[in-house]
């Protein structure tokens, strides 16, 4: 595996991999190449709660990533351990992490200290914002994937709908590119004469089809690592209510 | 059309951007703004009356189709079946039914404000230029209606006159109040 590789293949369909609660327990007597996959894939936001939670690692954090894998995830029966009702797997994957760092800091402390506990600790910014900066991570990690398939998917020529391909523009021209980029609002007699709209019924039918193709990816992609559709339905509102949050605390 | 590049515009969205976007991409969520009502108003008028109405089943279609070609009447957008001497009542009220149907709807594709008013100027059309109600709104409420749609400074001048019409008329030929039934008076 090559550490921090987030590049995907056409193979890996997704970022994230099958990682619904049932299939993590079959993912730990898995075959290598596919727990390979699974940390790989998971490699950013963990990097990035690892470095925050642990700032003077910042160095050593591919090794500590890599350590971790092999030493937890594809332990046997660790990903068993990864049981539903003690919480969100996002919160399991943070806890472990963090005792594992911790754990391996107590053990070279003992035989040879390079750095000091008490110092290290002294380092962490507080467990809200590490637990902060790997969630917008994830949601960022999400949204990007969702969006990457929902392009594709709309571009995709052997599609039955033509119109796919303009759902996609409407939707990027009238919200990705204003919200994400900053982008002034096209007015809306220009979005007729762009995609050729001959009411306003045809235009909100289109953009409606843009949302519902999106929400259609955010759940599948969420799926794949939530699980039952009960458990995708309570992590969308997890991950919106966190960005929300966040956003009213940093203004 | 250009690549969007995903990974690039999210990896520097602040939370607030995030927040933004999630909401936005909800299907309840308001499709467009205030400020385009008066842009999407106009789009409406000059819409094609099948366009939107041709939704309605096969016979209904068939029979729009015929309605508006009927009597050398060349009514092409909902502009032109208001302002027309003598629209096709059935048209006004298929409008009007279409407009409710897109008031305070979830689903609707229509923004409330603009379905309101093209259902207050469709009864307002089939009284002033019909003499007929299609609507079993009351006087007091019928003249709420088109006083509230009057005041949106998005409806153009032509339908304006319109709706001023239906208030003068509505002022001079109130419904008359039923007489109380005999049983009704109190003793």
């Amino acid at each position: 595996m090559r550490a921090g590789d987030m590049s995907l293949d056409s193979s890996a369909s997704s970022i994230f991999p099958r990682t619904d609660w049932a299939e993590l327990g079959a993912a730990a007597t898995a075959d290598a190449a596919r727990l390979d996959r699974l940390i790989r894939l998971y490699w950013t936001p963990l990097r990035i709660f690892l470095v925050a939670s642990f700032p003077s690692l910042k160095d050593q954090a591919d090794v500590l990533l890599q350590e971790f894998a092999e030493d937890k995830i594809l332990k046997t029966g660790w990903l068993q351990r990864a049981d539903r009702q003690r919480g969100q797997f996002r919160d399991f994957l943070k806890i472990s992490l963090r005792n594992f760092v911790l754990d391996r800091l107590s053990r070279t402390e003992a035989r040879r200290p390079p750095v000091s506990l008490e110092e290290l600790e002294a380092d962490l910014p507080g467990p809200e914002e590490t637990a902060e900066a790997f969630d917008l991570t994830w949601v960022r990690t999400v949204l990007a994937e969702t969006l990457r398939r929902m392009e594709a998917d709309c571009k995709d020529p052997s599609a039955e709908q033509p119109r796919r391909s303009r759902i996609w523009e409407m939707f990027r021209i009238r919200l990705l590119e204003p919200l994400l980029h900053d982008a002034p609002q096209v007015p809306y007699e220009q979005l007729i004469a762009t995609f050729g709209l001959k009411s306003p019924t045809d235009a909100s039918n289109m953009l409606l089809s843009a949302k519902r193709i999106f929400k259609a990816h955010l759940t599948r992609v969420i799926k794949e690592y939530a699980g039952q559709d009960a458990a995708t339905a309570e992590e969308i509102r997890a991950l919106e209510e966190f960005v929300t949050r966040l956003a009213r605390k940093i203004g | 059309m250009s690549e969007f590049d995903s990974a690039g515009a999210l990896s520097k969205s602040p939370p607030k951007s995030l927040a933004a976007f999630l909401a936005a991409g909800e299907e309840r969520a308001r499709l467009w703004r205030p400020e385009e009502l008066g842009a999407i108003f106009r789009h409406q008028m000059s819409a094609p009356v099948l366009m939107d109405l041709g939704g309605f089943d096969p016979a209904t279609a068939a029979r729009l189709k015929t309605l508006s070609h009927a009597q050398s009447l060349l009514l092409t957008s909902f502009l032109d079946l208001f302002l027309h001497p003598v629209p096709p009542v059935e048209l006004l009220t298929l409008t009007k039914d279409f407009a409710k149907g897109n008031m305070d709807h979830p689903d609707a594709s229509l923004p409330n404000e603009v379905a309101a008013v093209l259902y207050y100027v469709s009864i307002a059309a089939a009284y002033v230029r019909l003499d007929q109600r299609i609507s079993q709104l009351g006087d007091a409420e019928f003249q709420r209606g088109l006083e509230w749609s009057k005041g949106k400074p998005w409806v153009e001048a032509r339908l304006q006159r319109l709706l001023d019409e239906a208030l003068q008329k509505l002022a001079r030929h109130p419904t008359p109040r039923p007489l109380p039934r005999a049983e009704d008076k109190k003793p």
